[in-house]
Order: structure tokens, then C-alpha cells, then sequence
């Protein structure tokens, strides 16, 4: 047993290592901590908060049409301040009391890589 | 000689205690070290975690404030017979909780429930919460904040309860939580969890709304 703990703690440790901080599997763990919830762990929109009774769905980040429509200063406006700052729904949360700059730009970042699209420039 | 028949009186005084139902705390914290509760909850303060890793890392929540978050008699209830409280495995987004949880005999239960209840913190002052159905509260939870996109809370209509499952379900937390901590934990949730998956909300709400909001979930029956 004590055998076992000690392995659980070197394998904690070097894992620990290799998560360490900043770094671009970073963003991607800070989109599933937060972002997962509702967006879903690849972005379709379906995470275990989109129940039926969920009253808007949260936005399909893999959709590039719709996705093509926002320029990345629009999601950064909804991400630090939340859905009513761009007239979108509260069930979109506000983020920027949670998240630091940094993680901001990377989950930014990070969404256009599930769209493969560029957004609106401007 | 003194010594041995000191170390004798403490052994016997602590088996009165435990013989007599009332168990005591230091007893409590035996059997939680002994069952390996350990392995999946700390119950030492202040909070430990730094990076989502850290979070990730735990197996269950933290224990170190316990005697504020909770209401002892749901604790000791609970540890008999312990019913899942988040709809989800512990920080998973895709597994369901499975409700497995170790159970433990009524004497365990009470002697642990002791020793838990007596870890407390400072963070959470007494007597300022009043459970409430309150309006102002229900706005809050339901139209201004998405607090029911990742909480199970419970419904009028036909279905028992409804809400997001993400979160730890606040269905009966009128008998769970002791009001305070809520309230203490929206006001310094750095405190009690400064690595959770819910959005820091102070800033958004005034000090006002999160007492109604408080209030009102501390009332969901
Ligand atoms: C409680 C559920 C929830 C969580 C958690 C959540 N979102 Fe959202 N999000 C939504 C909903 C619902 C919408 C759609 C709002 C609407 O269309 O009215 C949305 C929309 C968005 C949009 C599109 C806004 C627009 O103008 O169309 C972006 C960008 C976004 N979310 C980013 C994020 C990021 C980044 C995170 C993690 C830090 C996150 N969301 C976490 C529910 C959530
Ligand atoms: C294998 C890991 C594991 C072990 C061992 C374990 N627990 Fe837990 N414990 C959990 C998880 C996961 C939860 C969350 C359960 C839920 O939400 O339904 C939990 C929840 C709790 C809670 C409620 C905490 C909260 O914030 O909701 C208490 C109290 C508790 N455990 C006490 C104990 C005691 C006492 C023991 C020893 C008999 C123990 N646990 C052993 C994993 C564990
Ligand atoms: C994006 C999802 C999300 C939103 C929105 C959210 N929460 Fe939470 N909440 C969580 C999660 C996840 C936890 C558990 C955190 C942990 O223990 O690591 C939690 C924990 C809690 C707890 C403690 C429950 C317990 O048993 O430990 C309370 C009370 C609570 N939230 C109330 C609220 C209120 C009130 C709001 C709205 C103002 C809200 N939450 C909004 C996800 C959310």
C-alpha cells in the first residue's frame, strides 16, 4: 500500500510537471475546466449543462458560418462581461473576475481553432 | 509510573465517551484516518489548490471547513447513507456520478460528523443569512446570472427539479448548507475554492443581491 502511495505521488508530481503553467495545453485545459460546461469538451454546444430544459443553446463553436459573424474583439466583450454586454443571453457567464487577460486571448485563440475560421476583421 | 497511569485515565475517559453515544471529535478523526477518507479529502486549512492541475488532482472536495458548509444533521445523515450530490462524477464533464460513495456504520457516522463539524473558518460569520423565499433572490438565480445553467434546483411543475448539471445540485440545500457559508463562499470564493469551474461573481453583484440570492437558495427544499 505505502508502495503504491509513493508511485501515486511520483506519477502526481511528473504530471504535475508536465501540465505545468502557461503554454498552449494550457488554454485548452482552461477551455475544459470553464468553457466544457456548457460548450461542450470539442465546442459542439453540448456539454452536460444542455439539458432540454436549457433555454438557449450555447453557441456551436465548430459552426464556422455563425462563427465567421464575430470578430474576436466581440468575443472577447461577451467573454469578460457575459451575454447581456452583447444583448445575448445571461446563461452566458462573465468571465473577467475568473480569468486573467492571458487565458482570455488563448481561449480565444483556442475557439478559432475549433472553427477553423478567421471571424469578421475589425 | 505517573505517566502510564495518565496515558490509562485518557483511554479510559475516551472509551466512556464513545461507549456513552457521545462520541468525541479526536475519536472521529481516528476513524477518518483509519477508513482512508484521506485519500480523497483534506481536511486541512486554508485551501491548497493553485492551478486547474491542482484541482484536478483531488478525488473529493475539500473537507477543511466542513463545520461551516454544513448542517450536522444532514452530515451525520449523509455518511450512513450517502446519495449523490453532483450529477456528475467528481471533475469530469462526461461520466455520471455513479453514487458510489464508501458508506460508513452509524457509531462511524457520528464520530466522524463530530470531528467535522468542528473544522470551521473564519470566512463565514454567523447569523446574517435568514432562509427565504425571496423574489429578489429567485431574479437572480434564474433570469440575471446562470446560476440554474449549472445547478439542479427544484421545480414547481411536473418535474421534481430542473437546471444545469455541472455544478453540485442545490436541490434541499435548505437542509445541507448552513446559509452563512453560502453566502460567505459567493462573497470570497477564494477563500473556500480558488480553482472551481463557476464564474467569480463579485463585481457583478452587489453585496445586497447575493445576500437575496443566498437567501433564496438556502431555502430550496
Ligand atoms: C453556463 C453555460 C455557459 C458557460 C459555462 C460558458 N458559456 Fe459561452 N455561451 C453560453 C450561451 C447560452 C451562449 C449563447 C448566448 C446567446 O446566443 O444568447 C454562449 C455564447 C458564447 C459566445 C458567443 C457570443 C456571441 O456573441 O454570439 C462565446 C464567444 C462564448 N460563449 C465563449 C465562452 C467561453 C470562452 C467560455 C469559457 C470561459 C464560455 N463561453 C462558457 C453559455 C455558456
Ligand atoms: C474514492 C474517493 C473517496 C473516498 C475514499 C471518500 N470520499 Fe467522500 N467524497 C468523494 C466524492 C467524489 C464526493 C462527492 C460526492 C457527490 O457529489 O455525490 C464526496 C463527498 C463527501 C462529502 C460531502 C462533501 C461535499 O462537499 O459535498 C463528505 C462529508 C464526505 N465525502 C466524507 C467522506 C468520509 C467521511 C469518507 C471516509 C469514509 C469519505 N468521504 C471517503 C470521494 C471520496
Ligand atoms: C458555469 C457553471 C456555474 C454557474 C454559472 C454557477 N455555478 Fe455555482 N458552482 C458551480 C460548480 C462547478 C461548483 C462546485 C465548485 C467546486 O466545488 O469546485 C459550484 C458551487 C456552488 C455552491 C456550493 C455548493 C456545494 O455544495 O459545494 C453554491 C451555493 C453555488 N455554486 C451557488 C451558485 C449561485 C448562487 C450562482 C449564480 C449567482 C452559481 N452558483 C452559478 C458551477 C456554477
Amino acid at each position: 500500500m505505502k508502495r503504491l502511495i509513493q508511485f501515486a505521488t511520483v506519477l502526481a508530481i511528473l504530471g504535475m510537471g508536465v501540465a505545468g503553467p502557461a503554454g498552449a495545453e494550457d488554454t485548452e485545459a482552461v477551455y475544459k475546466f470553464y468553457c466544457a460546461q456548457c460548450h461542450g469538451l470539442t465546442g459542439k454546444g453540448d456539454g452536460p449543462n444542455v439539458s432540454k430544459d436549457f433555454p438557449v443553446s450555447p453557441r456551436n463553436f465548430t459552426n464556422a458560418k455563425e462563427m465567421d459573424k464575430l470578430t474576436d474583439a466581440d468575443m472577447k466583450n461577451v467573454i469578460l462581461d457575459g451575454g447581456p454586454a452583447a444583448s445575448k443571453s445571461p446563461m452566458m457567464p462573465p468571465w473577467s473576475k475568473t480569468l486573467s487577460e492571458a487565458d482570455v486571448v488563448g481561449l480565444i485563440k483556442h475557439i478559432r481553432k475549433l472553427c477553423a475560421c478567421k471571424g469578421k476583421q475589425g | 509510573m505517573r505517566l502510564t497511569l495518565s496515558i490509562i485515565l485518557g483511554m479510559a475517559i475516551s472509551v466512556m465517551a464513545t461507549a456513552d453515544g457521545r462520541a468525541d471529535p479526536a475519536a472521529g478523526k481516528k476513524v477518518f484516518d483509519d477508513k482512508k477518507c484521506t485519500e480523497c479529502h483534506y481536511t486541512d486549512g486554508p485551501a491548497k489548490e493553485k492551478t486547474i492541475a491542482d484541482q484536478l488532482a483531488k478525488k473529493g472536495p475539500e473537507l477543511w471547513y466542513a463545520g461551516s458548509k454544513f448542517q450536522k444533521k444532514w452530515l451525520g445523515k449523509w455518511l450512513k447513507d450517502p446519495k449523490p450530490i453532483r450529477a456528475m462524477a467528481y471533475n469530469s464533464m462526461t461520466e455520471k456520478n455513479k453514487g458510489d460513495h464508501p458508506k460508513m456504520s452509524g457509531g462511524d457516522a457520528k464520530a466522524v460528523t463530530e470531528f467535522l463539524m468542528t473544522l470551521t473558518s473564519d470566512a463565514v460569520k454567523a447569523g446574517v443569512i435568514k432562509p427565504k423565499k425571496s423574489a429578489k433572490g429567485r431574479l437572480v438565480f434564474t433570469k440575471k446570472m446562470p446560476c440554474s445553467g449549472c445547478h439542479l434546483f427544484p421545480a414547481k411543475k411536473r418535474a421534481k427539479f430542473k437546471g444545469g448539471l455541472s455544478g453540485p445540485s442545490l436541490v434541499g440545500a435548505r437542509k445541507r448548507l448552513n446559509p452563512d457559508w453560502i453566502f460567505a463562499y459567493l462573497m470570497t470564493p477564494e477563500v473556500f475554492k480558488p480553482v472551481k469551474s463557476m464564474p467569480v461573481f463579485v463585481g457583478f453583484l452587489k453585496e445586497k443581491e447575493m445576500k437575496n440570492v443566498a437567501a433564496y437558495v438556502a431555502n430550496f427544499k
